[in-house]
């Protein structure tokens, strides 16, 4: 043993080497190399998009009437559909979380199915349904037109209610009941209740929903561009700009514009969130378990949940009739049709996509979050910050900024560009799940594995691997299922060889192929499906298999 | 006990950003001995502890241990093992996994891994538990686990950082029997840090009370208690106890080490 020990003594080293040492040992380098890759593919990107925009294109926009009419039309959708979205959204996660009503399980999946196509699918599903030759409008005999602000708000609480049900339902879940309990026994109305217990608890975690929900709506192309008719969005007229004309430095414009929400939101979101988060539940409430309330909650759960399947169940009405409304015949013309066009090449490009930024996404989260969480030192904040500023750049934003600075170089039009935005766009939120569920491992395990002479890569493959599956399961499907449905981000850098499926649907709109849309849509919404399942699969199996050894 | 000295720390001094977290502490360890440290959080005794394990590295001072310096030496190497409050056990592995993790990593020591693994957790009474996750375990019972973890590599000085403030008093008082057997068995010189008069008076050979970043009396408890060194002590400590006996005294009869009736 001494002999060993005075081995190790290391000989009088020089001061740069210690330092050295030093670096390394804190990661230093790596969070460095990290926090580089992230200025150059999000920063720079953005300062590249601000420098884009020259006077003329700014007096241009200023001078087109239509735009304060835009800027107008935008925050009226937006507030309008937040509104609703978070009512509804707060209704059903408290018929989930707070009452006895059974069906749970299936109605968590059914809620949820929304998240799983793209926003303008949903525009779409508005169209077939109550279009002017839409399902609902012909068997009702109905004579108004679902085009404009009220469309674009019923398309938009459509895309954005299962983020905001998500996110209310996890606030709830962790929500201490011993206050409720100590009002009721001191007979405080449930309406006092709600004021004084409910509200404060409330007030932290809904302004972060009211913000990501917001931003959400406001930033959204699809749904206003099938249901908009003439009632004008900015992110419509960006895209149109782009696309169209492609006019880049207007463009900028429209981007620093819909940039501004959502870095207020970031900005706020951040500062406003519970330091430590450590609310845990001490125990649950009893569950309300009076008959209207249970009514109630059915009543509420039936409804959103018919309006979450009837676009589906357009969709499969429209892709599998021979001619709807004339031959309501089953077929499979469509999905032949469909895949002359070339649609399997597409989900094919879709798929690769989503698997890789799964892959290359949870590895790099994974590192990135083992550096913040398990590694601190100054520099880990600067990692953390940095990480997470991509959930401040709205995908479209992104994606033009993207447009600027790569369309000259030679990734632009291959898979990898998209791959890259993607996984820039996505990273924020499984990169947090990474964080947390790190934080939470217990802190001197690093000091037990020095003690037992175990290295840091060997802990992170025995150890933090194994505890973080769960997590590293949600954040591959969180990925996967993202890339699969935006259309946002990948707008303006598909080419025809990369095309991603998910903006088949607007060309195939645009070519009154409405038919095929749905095909798609449907494609999406069976992958997507497929791999939850299995997602969810995989971690049953391993959760058993972990407690079977 | 022979009078060998175990370890030696000489001159020690650590300081953060702005605080001076030790201020030259000096003492010897004896060979086989019970050794608490006791004092009030914020004194400097974690941070002794890891500079001892080699966990952070001193800004000045020597460690030297069987007369070798090893203040330099990496942790895994200086024949120590550490017990943390919270247990910090690998939650994805069994009570066994948790044992022979360290054995099977090491080439040399890998064959007998199982069999050095199942005989430490077998001394440690928690056979029944071998093939348990740690989450279905007590905390007494993780702390055993813990403790099974750094002895299953023969170490010859064990630290505890303030291994039992997370466990219940009956529990407490059950893990210190078997912390005394495990010293009279495998001959582990032990250092334990605590905040708990009364534990420290339990347990130890010999008590060090630290305060501020320095050390005010290292002595036997007996000796503590016949002549603080100071008002610190006096009411720090033997204050402490006082009342602590004097509220335990309903429910159940302390086993002083000294043996001694305050």
């Amino acid at each position: 043993m001494e002999s060993s020990v005075k081995k190790l003594i290391p000989k009088r080293s020089k001061p740069y080497i210690s330092y050295l040492k030093h670096i390394t040992d804190s990661g230093d380098i790596a969070k460095l190399i990290i926090g580089f890759i992230f200025v150059v593919l999000v920063i720079i990107p953005l300062a590249r998009m601000l420098m884009h925009i020259d006077a003329s294109s700014f007096n241009r926009v200023l001078k087109n009437v239509m735009f304060p009419t835009a800027v107008l039309n935008s925050v009226k959708v937006s507030v309008i559909a937040t509104a609703i979205t978070l009512l509804i959204a707060y209704l059903l996660a408290f018929c989930i979380e707070r009452t006895g009503i059974r069906f749970k399980g299936i109605l968590n999946i059914i809620l949820i199915l929304p998240m799983l196509i793209p926003s303008i699918s949903h525009g779409m599903g508005l169209i077939i349904l109550l279009g002017n030759n839409g399902v609902i409008t012909r068997f009702l005999g109905l004579r108004t037109s679902i085009y404009g602000l009220h469309g674009i708000v019923f398309g938009s609480v459509m895309y954005a209610f299962p983020v905001a049900f998500l996110m209310i339902s996890d606030v709830l879940r962790y929500e201490d009941c011993t206050p409720y309990e100590a009002a009721k026994v001191l007979g405080i109305s449930g309406w006092r209740q709600f004021q004084s217990i409910t509200l404060p608890y409330l007030r932290k975690p809904m302004i972060s929903v009211i913000f990501a929900i917001f931003t959400m709506i406001i930033t959204d192309y699809g749904v206003p561009l099938m249901v908009g008719g003439s009632y004008i969005t900015i992110p419509v007229i960006m895209y149109q700009e782009v696309i169209g004309q492609l006019e880049f430095g207007k463009g900028c414009i429209y981007g620093v514009i819909l940039l501004i929400p959502a870095v207020v939101a970031f900005i706020f979101d951040f500062l406003n969130k519970d330091k430590g988060n450590m609310s845990y539940v001490s125990h649950k409430l009893e569950y309300n378990k009076k008959k209207l309330v249970n009514f109630l909650s059915y009543s509420i759960c039936a409804l959103v949940s018919l309006c979450t399947i009837l676009p589906i169940i357009a969709f499969v009405i429209l892709g599998f009739t021979k001619n709807y409304p004339g031959d309501l015949s089953f077929t499979f013309s469509n999905i032949i049709k469909s895949l002359d066009m070339e649609a399997d090449q597409y989900l094919l490009n879709s798929i690769t996509i989503a698997l890789l930024v799964s892959l290359i996404g949870v590895s790099l989260s994974f590192f990135t979050a083992y550096l913040t969480a398990r590694m601190k030192s100054k520099m880990s904040k600067f990692l953390h910050l940095i990480a997470i500023t991509s959930a401040a750049v709205p995908g479209i934003v992104l994606g033009l900024s993207y447009v600027i600075v790569f369309n000259q170089s030679f990734i632009y039009g291959t898979i990898a560009i998209l791959v890259m935005v993607n996984l820039i766009h996505f990273f924020a939120s499984p990169y947090l799940m990474m964080y947390n569920s790190l934080n939470k491992i217990n802190e001197n395990l690093e000091s037990v594995g020095q003690m037992l002479g175990i290295s840091r890569l060997r802990m992170i493959k025995d150890i933090f691997i194994p505890q973080s599956m769960t997590t590293i399961f949600e954040m591959s499907s969180y990925f996967f299922v993202n890339c699969m449905m935006t259309i946002s981000a990948v707008s303006f850098l598909a080419t025809m060889s990369n095309k991603p499926v998910a903006l088949m649907i607007n060309q195939f709109e645009a070519q009154m192929q409405l038919e095929c849309a749905a095909i798609v849509s449907l494609a999406i919404l069976t992958v997507n499906l497929l791999i939850k399942a299995l997602v969810y699969f995989a971690k049953k199996a391993f959760l058993y298999n972990r407690s079977n050894i | 006990m022979t009078n060998r000295k175990k370890l030696q720390i000489l001159n020690l001094e650590k300081a953060y950003k702005d605080k001076c977290a030790l201020d030259n502490v000096s003492f010897d360890v004896i060979d086989g001995e019970f050794l608490s440290i006791l004092g009030p959080s914020g004194c400097g005794k974690t941070t002794l502890l890891r500079i001892i394990t080699g966990l952070i590295s001193p800004d000045s001072g020597r460690i030297i241990k069987d007369g070798t310096d090893i203040t330099k030496a990496p942790p895994s190497c200086r024949g120590m093992g550490i017990v943390f409050q919270s247990y910090a056990l690998f939650e994805n592995m069994t009570v066994l996994g948790n044992v022979e993790y360290a054995l099977k990593i090491k080439r040399a020591t890998r064959k007998h891994a199982r069999q050095k693994a199942t005989d430490i957790v077998d001394q440690l009474g928690l056979t029944e538990h071998i093939s348990k996750k740690p989450y279905e375990l007590s905390g007494g019972q993780q702390q055993r686990v813990a403790i099974a973890r750094t002895l299953v590599l023969n170490p010859d000085i064990i630290l505890f950082d303030e291994p039992m403030s997370a466990l219940d008093v009956s529990t407490r008082l059950m893990l210190r029997k078997e912390l005394k057997a495990i010293q009279a068995e495998f001959g582990t010189t032990m250092i334990y840090i605590t905040h708990d008069q009364e534990e420290a008076f339990a347990l130890s050979d010999r008590i060090m009370v630290m305060d501020e970043a320095r050390i005010v009396q290292l002595d036997t408890p007996d000796n503590i208690i016949r002549s603080p060194k100071n008002n610190y002590v006096r009411t720090f400590v033997i204050d402490n106890l006082q009342a602590k006996i004097d509220s335990l005294a309903n429910y159940t009869v302390l086993p002083l080490n000294s043996g001694q009736d305050l």
